[in-house]
């Protein structure tokens, strides 16, 4: 009957876990974050999205030519496969394919020495 | 015996390392000192080449990539899925879309390991290091050229299938000719 509460005084142990932990979940927040972000640049690097990224320095200047107003029409994967059907898809093809084909891509050797006004002036031929 | 092992052993590692130092050396040696100095006197010009190509080949990897992603999987995979729910055959087809789709996973990774290399050489001091510049620009030619290949690649499958759909129709046809 005559126990009293029990308060904390000033001169109770505390553990160093209980002493540092606030300490603890900042170093915590911050390794977590650093090992996300890391994880995030490998996959962005190693996934191939880095090259598609135009926001890149260097490459802002093209950023904004990206064609965004050509999309492809759909071709629906239900319906009924006869002349017209097959005719329309064969239109929608037939013009995505040439705009594929539009642009002859990559041609030419711009990386050769001699574009690059670097070559062997010996080698260079008429 | 173990005389002889050792003997062996020291004539392999002594001519790897001469095999390697030669081929360093080769390496070098193709740049001759004329090709150096222009290399280090044109250094900015050639870097401001080397980014303006960075540039439109970034541009043109994402405006094509785009054409031929939706080419293959708004219309071919469509196309195939249709005549599949109709219970029709289309082998041919589907062949073609799996080659097609092989080919774009080898444009992507071949473009990935261009643009990887010519960053690399972009990022060398053509003035301080010609020779690993030039050797760098090489590699990035050669990957240039099998991205080239790729896109070469990839419009004949369009071509193919487009062949493909043809023959489809007209076997459909003659089917439908004769069932009626």
């Amino acid at each position: 009957m005559d126990e009293k509460p029990t308060t904390p005084t000033t001169d109770e142990q505390l553990s160093f876990w209980d002493e540092h932990r606030f300490m603890v979940l900042i170093i915590g927040t911050l390794i977590i974050s650093v090992v996300m972000v890391s994880i995030s640049i490998f996959v962005y690097k190693v996934s191939g999205t880095a090259q598609l990224d135009l926001s890149r320095p260097g490459l802002t200047s093209v950023s904004d030519k990206v064609d965004r107003t050509s999309t492809v029409t759909d071709y629906s994967a239900f319906g009924p496969v006869n002349k017209q059907t097959v005719g329309e898809f064969t239109a929608i093809y037939e013009k995505q394919a040439n705009r594929a084909k539009a642009v002859d891509a990559f041609n030419g050797d711009p990386l050769n020495p001699e574009v690059l006004e670097f070559g062997d002036p010996t080698t260079l031929t008429d | 015996m173990k005389k002889r092992v050792l003997l062996a052993v020291i004539a392999v590692v002594t001519a790897a390392s001469f095999s390697i130092a030669g081929f360093q050396n080769s390496s070098a040696a193709d740049l001759t000192p004329e090709q150096e100095s222009r290399i280090q006197s044109n250094c900015t010009s050639i870097k401001g080449s080397l980014n303006q190509l960075h540039a439109s080949d970034a541009l043109l990897r994402v405006n094509r990539g785009q054409i031929y992603e939706s080419l293959g999987t708004k219309l071919m995979s469509s196309f195939n899925s249709r005549l599949s729910n109709n219970s029709l055959d289309n082998k041919g087809l589907v062949a073609v879309t799996n080659s097609y789709q092989t080919a774009l996973a080898t444009f992507r990774n071949d473009y990935q390991s261009y643009e990887q290399q010519l960053s690399a050489a972009i990022r060398i001091d053509c003035t301080k290091n010609a020779s690993g510049f030039r050797d760098a620009l090489e590699s990035a030619r050669t990957k240039r050229a099998t991205v080239r290949a790729d896109i070469v690649r990839l419009n004949q499958y369009i071509d193919d299938y487009r062949s493909a759909v043809n023959d489809f129709m007209l076997n459909f046809e003659r089917v439908t000719g004769k069932n009626s």
